[in-house]
């Protein structure tokens, strides 16, 4: 064993061990008794932030990976730098700011809160797939156009599988970036579980912050790991293969 | 078979990357479009299965016009095989060879058969390759299966822009021997772009040989070794034109030409069999400690010893 796998198993028993201790401090502490003591206001809490996750990310889902097919043809190539400079600044204005600015628009609640997050989540979408669509070989296409395959058959048996890891990166970095600023929702009216974490915060109470925090952290990870698993049934194998030996040199 | 009629192509601008080109090329016949990079070889070729467009002139595929047919169905009819070989990584090995079938709607067990066929005529067994991945083969392979993919639907015209140029030079001659031995079975109308001229000569039936755009020379190889139309043909072939057009000729084409000498048997020497290259017998004249060198006849027996002076006396005899 060399060194760097050496460091990587001290920093994962490290991880695993502060980790076990935050529990076993929360636990011991009943930092979850609102939980506990409140499962049916714990599980609306829960089921609008999936609500407004779900939505807001689907949303974005249906905007950005049309978009992104669209910026990578021929004809509207010219016009990417417009849409990638514009959603880059979109992803420079605070995530509050932009909760804010839709409240402005559409004022407190729900609504609000689910356009500001599409509109946070569109970036990362839009950017991987207009990165994972230019690094598809040209020469692959090129060789399936003079094959006689269609523009159409190009882009589902050539592009879209070869830019698929790509791609479903950058949702999944959506999808989780969006888990974690849905606990902001709370300040325009939003809901959420993000309720309990201000309300921890405002009263200083570590069973609500913790009690919010902790499934929201949960609901991320578990999501993440998701879509690592989605991930292998969406990449053909061969780019998974390729991917993998590409690596190991 | 391909009929190219003052076939022109400008770019916006002005520039003119083809210029009334007009050639005309049977069936069966294996021509190799050949120039410096820039000379416009790859856009002529490109222009054929119309990923390029022209802008003047026409281009008949096997008598009808390209304009006239449908650029997806003609395209599925044209074997196309590239540099980089475009094998599709997301597709395993047989996947990739039946690309076109698939799309032309075979039938699976016609494919499966069609698939067997093509894997042994380039020399890979296709129960071990079937299911593999482009990645998991040697550059070599992955040009033969290149090679297979665009015979898969028997086109009678195959398109080819370098495809043994990035290989290196022993796998290169040694696909370059198994694609001419295809090439003898199958008779297909090729097109065959290259920069090189000792590939041009190896493998052509007639060479193109372009400079911006404008075509210098379309002959048969020898014809360009040995009567360069122009001061940049024989630039082009190069000060050692004469050793490379021994090349094209073998001990038979010698033997037509030159009464050589009757050998007595039971000589200790080097004997060279018709097929063999004239090349390969100058070699061995000039080897520093030389064997008497004899060539193999017909009618039994031995004729020479061939020297040095016979080889000139018939390159004299085919520059005449």
């Amino acid at each position: 064993m060399n060194s760097k796998a050496v460091i990587a198993w001290i920093v994962k028993i490290a991880f695993w061990v502060v980790i076990i201790a935050f529990f076993w401090w929360t636990i011991s502490n009943n930092m979850y008794a609102q939980i506990l003591e409140n499962p049916e206001q714990f599980a609306g809490l829960l089921g609008r932030h999936l609500q407004i996750v779900l939505i807001s990310s689907s949303l974005a889902l249906l905007t950005a990976v049309p978009a992104g097919i669209l910026l990578t043809r021929p004809k509207f190539k010219k016009y990417e730098w417009i849409f990638v400079n514009t959603a880059n600044l979109g992803q420079t204005i605070p995530s509050i700011a932009i909760l804010a600015l839709a409240m402005g628009f559409l004022g407190i609640g729900i609504q609000a809160a689910i356009l500001a997050l599409y509109v946070y989540s569109l970036l990362p979408i839009l950017q991987n797939t207009i990165a994972g669509l230019k690094s598809v070989d040209p020469a692959a296409k090129d060789a399936a156009a003079g094959m006689g395959m269609t523009p159409t058959q190009i882009l589902f048996k050539i592009e879209l599988p070869m830019a698929a890891s790509s791609m479903i990166a950058g949702i999944r970095t959506a999808i989780v970036l969006n888990i974690g600023t849905t606990a902001l929702a709370y300040l325009i009216g939003g809901g959420g579980l993000g309720v309990w974490i201000f309300t921890g915060i405002q009263l200083f109470d570590n069973t609500y912050l913790i009690s919010g925090a902790v499934p929201v952290t949960i609901l991320a990870i578990t999501v993440d790991q998701l879509f690592r698993v989605m991930q292998l049934f969406l990449v053909p194998k061969g780019i998974r293969k390729a991917q993998k030996a590409a690596a190991a040199t | 078979m391909i009929e190219f009629t003052n076939v022109s192509k400008t770019y916006p601008g002005g520039v003119k990357a083809i210029d009334d080109i007009s050639l005309s090329i049977g069936h069966g016949e294996f021509v190799v479009l050949l120039g410096p990079s820039g000379c416009g070889k790859t856009t002529l070729l490109r222009m054929v299965n119309q990923l390029e467009e022209l802008t003047e002139g026409e281009i008949a595929v096997e008598g009808s016009s390209i304009h006239d047919l449908n650029k997806i169905d003609m395209r599925r009819n044209i074997g196309y095989v590239i540099q980089s070989n475009g094998l599709f990584p997301n597709m395993t090995i047989e996947d990739n060879v039946m690309v076109v079938p698939a799309m032309l709607g075979w039938s699976k067990e016609k494919k499966k058969e069609r698939f067997e066929y093509l894997m042994n005529l380039i020399g890979m067994p296709p129960e071990t390759y079937r299911k593999n991945f482009p990645h998991e083969l040697s550059g070599g392979q992955q040009q033969r299966i290149g090679v297979a993919r665009a015979l898969a639907a028997d086109p009678p015209v195959m398109l080819m822009d370098e495809p043994f140029g990035a290989l290196d030079p022993i796998i290169r001659a040694r696909i370059q021997e198994e694609f001419l031995d295809i090439q003898r079975t199958l008779k297909k109308t090729i097109l065959f772009v290259s920069h090189d001229i000792d590939e041009a000569i190896k493998l052509a039936d007639r060479i193109v040989l372009l400079k911006d755009g404008k075509l210098q020379q379309f002959d048969r190889p020898e014809e360009l070794l040995n009567r360069p139309a122009n001061e940049f043909v024989s630039e082009f072939v190069g000060e050692d034109s004469v050793l490379k057009s021994l090349s094209l000729y073998q001990v038979q084409d010698m033997k037509a030409k030159l009464t050589l000498p009757e050998a007595s048997d039971g000589l200790d020497g080097t004997v060279f069999k018709h097929g063999d290259s004239l090349r390969y017998v100058l070699s061995h004249l000039l080897h520093p400690t030389p064997k008497p060198v004899y060539f193999e006849r017909q009618e039994g027996g031995l004729a020479g010893p061939i020297s040095v002076a016979h080889i000139e006396a018939f390159v004299r005899e085919m520059t005449a």
